[in-house]
């Protein structure tokens, strides 16, 4: 048909924001080292978008199919914890203990699922739930010292730490948090668009009664997007814990909004039904860049949550009133002119 | 078009028999409805003549009391729509079950996609959609996002989607209802090619020159009894006018009716009313005070976007409203205070909302009137217009504390007509006022709108039941695709007449 394409459209917008956000504050701030436009700035900010951009990419799954996971951030420090007692009271080798991780991580996900898919509790409502749950059963499995205080356990052994620093152990070199987000979207945007798995997500989110009539098991797909989300927060978790050394009752809080808003601004859109994991990506450098610069010009700090709270705002807006008129569009266009 | 070779009928379908009543009232009755192969079998009757019951006994959504349903001569259980679709019958939805998001193909082969290992295989994919586009010449692109579709290009996808399960028979229950000229038009030259290529079709619809042009045989339902079986040469508008209704009907009181118009002051003075999206143009029209107007037509006439343009809902393109001799700016708010209520057809979503009280749902319309003096509203004061409102149309139960949600069809109805009748009315405009609501409470609602009128109200009443048409109105107009085409006024009307105006065709005889 003639005309863009609504979804290049939406792309070509989020990639347009995150340019000029780059170069406004390139104007700014200045290019060069310990400016903004310098290699080692830009890996920072790659590297501060790289967590919130691999649980984005369950997320993104999670929206397509109209739902929400509000837990995502409790689910982080629940697995962190787990990892920190296994650390602290086993001597089970670390790949195992990442294992055990995953696993939290996934089991995370399936509750998440089986509330929302099988019992059918609003996923809102389903997740704020778990969220309060996830973060009080870190609480219950923290690791206290000998007056029962809660206290941060370092988690400081080599062959754990190394995997939240760079690949050549510089502090400019490339993180291998960075890897595994580029692994994260790359599987991601191909399962995305190119399994049925993939096509049954948008399926479910756009018209689920549809996809029933077409032999879609609905539930079933709702059930694994929650279930993939808590894999990538297993990982994300591995990541986060790895370069702190350490794991404790407050990590995650960062996380608790920043992949659903990485997912907002790259147009995956909360009624469901569109957007991609690529579109995450854009959102979630785009939200790094904005942190990353409002911190170098000394602001308030206060100001990047306005910046944020703003930014969502004006683009779910834009995405509704956009949406409503491309459907009018195509409507109208189809009835005058039959086809050609 | 050449006719069915008659000698040739290969029965693809054939139901025979069929029985079906819900909570003891017969809904079918010994019903008998054959499809030949290659054929275009249209079904027609007016509305709860059974055409729906039928199609969903045959689509295994509803179970049959009696009889038998053959497919290709030997006798088959339908028990859900899986069965029907693995026969090879698929059904066109009236409301659209594609996914907007993905491509035209993704949509075709929705549950099926070919794979290359894990991956699916686009390529084939496209190749085996423009395939079936080239076979039955649809105009489509297996690569376009569906999202950039109009509603008719969406219907011809979900036709694709039957005809890629290799479906010999496709169902469509008024395809045309929400499609454009243009888009209806493409869509019969579609019929045509795939009743060429063998497939058969039954079309449900109520317009009557769709049905002329496409079918090659019509089975008429009336009252849930087959009423006739036509062959092409034999659809005849007036024979097929007078077969829906029957002339007995015609005949009884209730059904011809001389029309009085009371032609008073002017109240409502529509101008040449236009809408953006064209489905209704240039209307005119006037009501005058105490005068009941009906509407009639047929469902997607316009009639109801017309109504919703006067109230202010939508906003008409071009064209007047005025009332009083005042030009309206239209909006709801505006008309409400001008004096116009609405009564909408979508009475459950529309008209109340069902968790509330009569006494807060009466309130809502009204709380700029419940209190004169201008101080905060007490409980009482809404309280004492509810129990107003409940004693002038005798709404029960009685208990104005009462949810509207669990109250009768009827009941609700009496309380939406009750909200404006708190009001100071010039104008109460109420569409299909009575759908879903039973004998005795229908009568109460015409002895209130009657009431109204005596009072000086004008009032327009859009509606689909021809009874109920001629027994409310003064004055009839009927809309066909979007213009006014007959009035009726100070003649003797039968329901043939305004079914005929409505459906396009010129004279009816007068029967008997």
């Amino acid at each position: 048909m003639n005309g863009i394409n609504q979804n290049t459209l939406r792309r070509l917008i989020s990639i347009g924001m995150l340019a000029v956000l780059l170069v406004l504050f390139t104007i700014l701030i200045g290019a060069g080292s310990g400016k903004f436009l310098s290699q080692e700035n830009l890996i920072a900010i790659v590297r501060d978008a790289s967590v919130p951009g691999i649980i984005g990419v369950g997320i993104t799954y999670v929206i397509i199919t109209s739902g929400i996971d509000l837990s995502t951030g409790s689910a982080i420090a629940l697995v962190g914890m787990v990892m920190a007692n296994i650390y602290a009271y086993t001597l089970l080798p670390i790949p195992i203990m990442i294992l055990m991780g995953i696993l939290t991580g996934l089991a995370c996900g399936l509750v998440n699922g089986y509330i929302v898919a099988r019992m059918e509790i609003p996923e809102f409502i389903g997740t704020l739930a778990t969220m309060s749950v996830f973060r009080a059963l870190t609480y219950v499995i923290a690791i206290r010292d000998v007056n029962g205080v809660i206290k941060s356990q370092p988690m400081n052994v080599s062959q754990y730490t190394f995997l939240g620093n760079t690949i050549d152990g510089t502090p400019s070199g490339l993180p291998y948090v960075c890897i595994a987000l580029a692994l994260f979207v790359i599987v991601g945007q191909i399962v995305l668009r190119h399994t049925r798995f993939g096509t049954y997500i948008y399926a479910v989110g756009a018209n689920k009664k549809a996809a029933t009539l077409s032999g879609i098991n609905v539930e079933r797909v709702r059930m694994m997007v929650y279930v993939i989300t808590g894999f990538c927060v297993s990982i994300g978790a591995v990541f986060t814990t790895a370069r702190l050394q350490s794991a404790t009752t407050a990590l995650g809080t960062d996380f608790e909004f920043s992949p659903i808003a990485a997912a907002v601004v790259g147009g995956v859109a909360l009624s469901g039904g569109s957007g991609d994991v690529v579109g995450t990506l854009i959102g979630a450098l785009f939200m790094a860049a904005l942190e990353n610069g409002v911190r170098k010009l000394d602001m308030n700090t206060a100001f990047q949550y306005i910046i944020k709270g703003v930014i969502i705002v004006l683009v779910v807006m834009f995405d509704a009133t956009y949406k409503a008129r491309m459907d009018r569009i195509a409507k109208e266009k189809g009835a005058k002119e039959g086809l050609e | 078009m050449a006719e069915l070779n008659q000698t040739n009928l290969e029965t693809i379908l054939e139901a025979k028999g069929i029985y079906k009543s819900f909570s003891g009232v017969p809904v079918l009755q010994d019903v008998h409805f054959e499809v030949a192969k290659g054929e275009v079998h249209a079904l027609m009757g007016e509305n709860g003549a059974g055409k729906s019951t039928l199609i969903k006994i045959i689509t295994g959504v509803y179970s049959k009391d009696q009889g038998q349903i053959y497919w290709e001569g030997k006798p088959v259980e339908i028990n859900n729509y899986q069965d029907c679709q693995k026969l090879g019958v698929a059904c066109i939805y009236q409301e659209l079950s594609v996914i907007p998001p993905l491509t035209v193909a993704q949509n075709v082969f929705l549950g099926r996609e070919p794979r290359n290992g894990k991956l699916i295989d686009f390529r084939k994919m496209n190749r085996m959609t423009q395939e079936l586009i080239d076979k039955y010449e649809f105009p489509l692109k297996p690569t376009t996002i569906v999202d950039n579709l109009g509603i008719g290009q969406r219907q011809l996808i979900e036709i694709l989607k039957g005809l890629s399960q290799d479906s010999k028979l496709l169902i469509m229950d008024e395809p045309t209802a929400s499609l454009s000229g243009k888009e209806a038009e493409m869509l019969f030259k579609i019929i045509q090619t795939l009743r060429n290529q063998g497939v058969s079709i039954i079309y449900i619809s109520h317009r009557l020159e769709e049905v002329y042009m496409l079918s090659d045989r019509l089975t008429i339902l009336r009252d849930g009894k087959n009423a006739a079986l036509l062959q092409k040469h034999e659809i005849i508008p007036a024979k097929v006018i007078e077969t829906m209704i029957g002339k007995v009907v015609d005949e009884s009181s209730g059904s011809r009716k001389m029309l009085q118009s009371r032609e008073g002051e002017v109240r409502l003075d529509v101008k040449g009313l236009t809408d953006k999206s064209d489905r209704y143009r240039n209307i005119s029209f006037q009501v005058h005070r105490g005068e009941i107007l009906g509407l009639g037509g047929l469902i997607g006439a316009g009639r109801t976007e017309v109504v919703r343009a006067i109230y202010g809902v939508d906003k008409a393109q071009s064209g007047e409203v005025w009332l009083d001799g005042v030009k309206l700016n239209p909006s709801p708010r505006n008309s409400i205070n001008a004096g116009i209520g609405f009564v909408p057809e979508d009475r459950r979503n529309q008209g109340f909302i069902p968790l509330l009280s009569t006494t807060r749902n009466v309130a809502l319309t009204n709380y700029d009137i419940v209190k004169k003096n201008g101080s905060a509203v007490s409980d009482k004061d809404e309280l004492e217009m509810s129990k107003r409102a409940i004693q002038a149309i005798d709404i029960r139960p009685s208990d104005p504390n009462k949810e509207v949600g669990v109250m009768s069809g009827g009941n609700q109805q009496k309380v939406v007509l009750g909200k404006w009748l708190m009001r100071d009315l010039k104008l109460l405009i109420v569409d299909e006022p009575t759908a879903g609501i039973d004998v005795g409470a229908k009568d109460e609602i015409y002895s209130i709108l009657e009431d109204l009128a005596s009072k000086g109200v004008a009032i327009i009443v859009v509606t689909s039941d021809l009874q109920e048409l001629l027994r409310v109105s003064h004055r009839i107009l009927v809309m066909r695709k979007g213009n006014i085409v007959k009035e009726f006024k100070n003649v003797e009307v039968t329901q043939s007449k305004v079914l005929a105006a409505g459906q396009g065709v010129e004279e009816v005889e007068e029967a008997g």
